[in-house]
């Protein structure tokens, strides 16, 4: 009686085992969340009120030279409410957009009211619009009031060209003006020009301006940040 | 520079990834050790890419931590706490790590479990893309590392742990596809 031979090509098993490896890497990630959590939560990073400011880092004009800068390293971690610390107004502007090019003096106003308490760094960003290309020799006239452009109507100068920078309202603005990256404008959720958000010295949002509408900048920086009269 | 090449979590990472390699040499690339070679250096992958993924947490929130060096070339505080390329699309890498190594592990579990499946042969060729695909972004990650980053250049140890392991990955799943290429699928002895 012939024996039946045994086949020499292994089979698979009978049950699906990727199931088990399935419920084997979902039980790893399950760990890994509870870990993360317990450990180091991710924090929610955004430009609304009560999240951590989206942090950049990028070339920055000081007045004297353009020079690294990192929104974090004005950042007091240590911070806690209540306080004494230095909050931080941080302005998103055009140089060509007209909203910015009167809002310099309210800022030039603001600055000599709260520099003491307040860390001012204005975002200089250019909107995809037409007539609204900036360089740097434009965002150190605006900053620094300095000629740049002509002063006629000839897309040439600060605010779509229509002034030349020295005519800007306000003073010379003493503080930090940083240029702006496509990805700090995704971050920051910047559809237009000018933008006002209050920073907490920890970094964290007080105060945005499309969240308060109605609400002054001037009002919400006594009501915010308060001590100054 | 020291201190980071000491930290005791570093050298509990790079002893995963001598043990993954030890793996893959004993008993002439035979399939199982293999197998368990690759799971290896993905686990040791996950794990390292979880430990970044703290840190970034970490960096953000506190400006600093206690898990890593941010002085010296070799460090991960100026790579991992680098606003700019500290992540893809607003996703940090850490995450990106630990999503990859998961698909890694789940396909060579999976074989691992039964490499005799109908399914063994398409999932060793998966595992094979998969890990493939990631080398690019190592490419990438150290490239920022080296150039990119705040005072460049800089080696982030825990990310290069990560890089490490997908690359013994590649090598162990490269071995396999040998052995299902030549016949040698199943264990000889």
């Amino acid at each position: 009686m012939a024996r039946r031979r045994k086949s020499l090509t292994p089979k698979g098993r009978d049950d699906d085992v990727r199931m088990i490896a399935g419920f084997a890497i979902g039980s790893i990630l399950t760990v890994i969340m509870i870990l993360v959590v317990i450990i180091a939560p991710p924090a929610t990073i955004g430009p609304s009120e009560g999240e951590l400011a989206p942090d950049f880092s990028t070339d920055a004009y000081t007045g004297a030279s353009w020079e690294n800068f990192r929104l974090s390293d004005t950042f007091d971690y240590e911070w806690d409410e209540g306080e004494q610390g230095e909050w931080i107004l941080i302005q998103f502007i055009d140089t060509d957009c007209p909203y910015c090019w009167t809002e310099g003096e309210k800022m030039s106003d603001l600055y000599a009211q709260w520099s003491s308490d307040v860390e001012f760094i204005t975002v200089a960003v250019e909107l995809s619009i037409s007539g609204h290309d900036s360089n740097r020799q434009e965002i150190e006239a605006f900053r620094d009031k300095t000629n740049y452009g002509t002063g006629e109507n000839d897309g040439d100068g600060c605010n779509s060209g229509r002034n030349n920078c020295i005519d800007r309202p306000g003073t010379v603005h003493e503080w930090s003006y940083v240029e702006a990256t496509s990805g700090i404008m995704k971050d920051w959720e910047i559809s237009g020009t000018p933008f006002l958000a209050i920073l907490q010295p920890d970094g964290y949002v007080a105060w945005n301006q499309y969240q308060n509408n109605g609400e002054s900048i001037g009002d919400a920086m006594q009501r915010v940040v308060g001590g100054s009269q | 520079m020291n201190d980071a090449l000491t930290d005791p979590v570093l050298l509990a990472f790079i002893g995963g990834l001598l043990i993954s390699t030890y793996f893959m040499f004993i008993g002439g690339f035979n399939t199982t050790q293999l197998l368990i070679s690759s799971l290896g250096f993905a686990g040791v992958g996950i794990i390292s890419s979880t430990y970044t993924y703290i840190i970034h947490n970490k960096m953000v929130v506190q400006g600093t931590t206690s898990f890593c060096s941010s002085e010296g070339i070799v460090q991960c505080g100026s790579v991992i706490g680098d606003p700019t390329w500290n992540n893809l699309f607003g996703i940090p890498w850490g995450i990106f790590g630990i999503a990859s190594f998961s698909l890694l592990i789940f396909l060579s579990l999976s074989l691992y479990l039964d490499r005799h499946a109908k399914w063994a042969e398409n999932f060793l060729n998966y595992s094979w893309v998969a890990s493939l695909a990631g080398l690019p972004f190592v490419i990438l990650l150290v490239a920022i590392e080296l150039t990119q980053v705040e005072g460049a250049p800089h080696i982030c140890p825990f990310c290069t742990v990560a890089h490490i392991s997908l690359v013994g990955y590649v090598i162990a799943i490269y071995y396999l596809k040998k052995n299902k290429d030549t016949g040698k699928w199943i264990d000889q002895g």
